[in-house]
């Protein structure tokens, strides 16, 4: 369905941009490599520096294109045109886009190069249909595109030969087929000039309404559904907006003269499936969870009394003058996981499976989880081991503001050794992480919890809790080891005054 | 330019490819060859490079070193590290290696699509000749393979006019070289949950390197009447190394006077 298919492509633009603000997750460390190696084809590294000019336009252009005022089943009569992704041959479903060789204002001409793509193990370049000029790029290399979906808008001059009708069903209402309207119906409502979205097209289409006989009374004389549903009601198409589809509709939508009427295209839309393609971080996610899961894990649980964590925290955040930091449990938190780590650093590691290597990490980068709207990250705070909690408190601030932002950058997101999930902070007791390979230890912390604890003579006391899960990959570490380290860690954060012990 | 063969080949209908024989040519000095040769040059060609002179990783163009690389052992062996221009995935060549690579104009073969697909078809039929009787020899996906045991990896890039399909055959390989790779996320289906060193065996304990590439010439005559072109002044060619690829750059051209093989 057209209007499903142009907001899906409204969700990706955002989905693709954002990943691109991030400077791909995807490619992690910088090549290692001397200049002539990159010389060699790494036209990929050009074409994604390209691509985050292209983001801002594109997001923007995507509006517009709702309100165009040109044909809805794409024919070229002198207007814009989808341009899907084809030329891959059969068997391939889907393409990474590799480069552009055109971007937005280009004019191009028939059969020219406009991008590359790759499809498992061939490169391929896609050339143009059409004669005209680059309107709207879609996506930006990097993104998985799949075959048929449209890469880019070209306003083609007029009368060029549409191959095209074929490939782009004409747009139907739920609970019908692909259905081609006969064609003067199509060309009456789609070659006429007035201001209206691809929906109210369709609404008018099955109420057999003539868009130019319509008075449009959004801006700049734009026709809305309401005023296509008046007109309708006043010709009498309707009698009852609301009375759902009958197998009559099919005549309906053909432009007969039908009593059945059946609502509005919008009203239905809403009930049906909805497909989303995972993208960036949420694509990460599937990737690195697989992985993950072929992990021997076992998980450790443990309690641990943050009373004096609790009065710590109360503690700086009176002394502080600071307005732009504010303190939290974490860093303080942070800090003791570091110094814990410092007397067993086998909890610190990376795992080299077909070496049969552990490599005992040098530096501290503690990942802390983040939820945002774009899905899971992981950036860590680097060398904690040399950092004080204040600065961890704006190291970490630091981090969250750019991951709320998606402003993220690889270097932030790589290099973690140990991961830091607190998932207190939206709830739950406590949390059973999967390892964020290839590091051998997550620990998530639940919220800490005032419950009553017994003293040893059988009194009553109130107490903070917090109740930690270690999740450890049980090739490398033994659950004594998980357990001793916790108990280092425990001691820490209940007697904060032993961090002093450890100062350098 | 027409010499006599030429004409002979015109006569007979099959088309004219010129065959380039390297040996230990460094395999970027191949890559940037191969690339020049493909968006330049209006012929046919083929190239074989019997080893490269070290040994060289080399990742699809959108390898990403950090997933595809143990990245501490490799920069610690100081192991160059290559991105080409086509797809595919990531290999560790060596003077063992044999590289064959086929550049065509995409009417040269008569009823072939130039699409990755039939591409691999059309030259799997191609060594299918070559192999004929050896070890069971398949493509299998997008690899060739003895039994269920990869030797030869192919990638591709398809152009607006023209595509080309090179192939990495392991004719060996050193064991302490494979581990350099990660276990890729994208693996084909028939290598199952196999180490590397299960999923790969070398074709010397098939066939001997002269009847290997004896027996792919004699294959590719069957379809272009094969032209050899000056070996030696590629190879000495000291400033090839030296020039940067670009894709519209008129420095292609004079790649191809330097070294008089159009």
């Amino acid at each position: 369905m057209m209007i499903g298919r142009r907001i899906l492509i409204l969700q990706k633009r955002s989905f693709s941009s954002v990943r691109r603000i991030l400077c791909p997750y995807t490619s992690q460390t910088p090549n290692p490599n001397p200049s002539p190696a990159q010389a060699s084809a790494s036209f990929r590294s050009a074409g994604s520096h390209s691509s985050i000019l292209h983001f801002n336009a594109p997001y923007i252009a995507v509006n517009r294109s709702f309100f165009s005022s040109h044909a809805v089943a794409d024919l070229p009569v002198g207007g814009i045109v989808d341009v899907p992704l084809a030329q891959t041959g059969e068997g391939i479903a889907e393409c990474e886009l590799l480069k552009w060789f055109v971007q937005e204002g280009d004019q191009i001409e028939e059969f020219q190069p406009i991008c590359e793509v790759q499809s498992d193990k061939a490169t391929i370049e896609i050339t143009s249909r059409y004669k005209g000029k680059v309107a709207q790029i879609l996506y930006v290399p990097g993104d998985i595109v799949k075959v048929g979906e449209t890469l880019l808008k070209i306003v083609v001059e007029e009368a060029q030969v549409s191959t095209h009708v074929s490939e782009n069903p004409t747009p139907t209402q739920e609970g019908l087929k692909n259905i081609k309207p006969c064609d003067s119906e199509l060309t009456k409502n789609d070659i006429c000039e007035v201001l209206s979205t691809p929906a109210v097209r369709n609404l008018a289409k099955q109420h057999g309404v003539d868009l130019n006989d319509v008075k449009g009374t959004g801006k700049d004389g734009r026709i809305l559904k309401e005023d296509v549903l008046q007109y309708a009601f006043q010709k009498g198409s309707i009698k009852d907006p609301s009375a759902s589809l009958t197998s009559a509709s099919r005549r309906q939508f053909l432009g007969g003269e039908e009593d059945n009427p059946h609502p509005s295209g919008e009203v239905l839309w809403s009930y049906e499936d909805k497909t989303v393609p995972l993208r960036g971080f949420q694509r990460k996610m599937v990737k690195s969870m697989s992985m993950a899961a072929k992990v021997p894990h076992f998980h450790y649980v443990d309690e641990i009394n943050c009373d004096a964590l609790v009065e710590l925290k109360s503690s700086f955040q009176s002394t502080n003058s600071d307005p732009d930091v504010k303190h939290t449990f974490l860093p303080t938190l942070i800090k003791s996981l570091s110094m814990a780590l410092s007397k067993y650093p086998l909890m610190n590691s990376c795992f080299n499976d077909e070496l049969l290597e552990v490599i005992l990490k040098g530096s501290h980068n503690i990942g802390i989880a983040m939820a945002t709207s774009s899905g899971l990250v992981v950036p860590n705070i680097k060398n904690v081991q040399s950092l004080s909690i204040l600065e961890i408190t704006k190291e970490l601030s630091r981090l969250q503001q750019l991951a709320l932002d998606n402003k993220l950058n690889p270097a932030d997101i790589c290099g973690g050794t140990i991961t830091l999930s607190n998932i207190g902070a939206i709830g739950g007791k406590f949390g059973s992480p999967l390892l964020n390979l290839p590091e051998v230890s997550i620990i998530a912390i639940g919220r800490i919890q005032k419950v009553p604890q017994f003293t040893v003579d059988g009194n009553i006391y109130p107490a903070s809790i917090m109740t930690v899960n270690i999740g450890a990959d049980h090739r490398v570490l033994d659950g004594a080891t998980v357990a001793r380290f916790c108990g280092e860690w425990k001691q820490f954060i209940e007697k904060p005054e032993l961090l002093m012990l450890h100062m350098k | 330019m027409a010499n006599p063969s030429q004409l002979q080949a015109h006569k007979i209908g099959a088309p004219l490819m010129n065959q380039i024989k390297l040996k230990g040519v460094p395999i970027l000095q191949q890559l940037h060859l191969e690339e020049c040769l493909l968006r330049t040059s209006s012929h046919n060609w083929c190239i074989i490079n019997q080893g490269t002179n070290h040994p060289t990783i080399v990742m699809g163009v959108s390898g990403k070193p950090a997933e595809l690389l143990k990245i501490e052992s490799v920069l610690c062996d100081q192991i160059p590290v290559v991105r080409r221009f086509t797809g595919g995935g990531t290999v560790v060549l060596d003077p063992s290696t044999i590289f064959v690579t086929f550049i065509c104009n995409k009417d040269a073969v008569a009823g072939l699509q130039p699409y990755p697909q039939p591409i691999l078809s059309w030259t799997g039929a191609l060594y299918n000749k070559v192999f004929q009787g050896i070890g069971d020899f398949h493509l299998r996906e997008n690899d060739y393979v003895f039994g269920d045991r990869k030797f030869g990896g192919n990638a591709q890039s398809i152009t607006k006019n023209r595509w080309i399909h090179h192939t990495s055959f392991l004719w060996d390989y050193e064991v302490r070289n494979m581990a350099y790779l990660k276990l890729p996320a994208r693996a084909p289906e028939y290598r199952l949950a196999r180490g590397h060193l299960e999923f790969i065996c070398r074709m010397k304990d098939y066939m001997s390197r002269s009847e290997f590439i004896s027996r792919t010439i004699e294959a590719i005559k069957t379809h272009f009447s094969l032209r050899s072109a000056e070996a030696e002044s590629i190879e000495t060619s000291a400033s090839f190394a030296g020039i940067q690829v670009k894709p519209d750059n008129k420095e292609f051209y004079s790649i191809g006077e330097r070294l008089n093989i159009y």
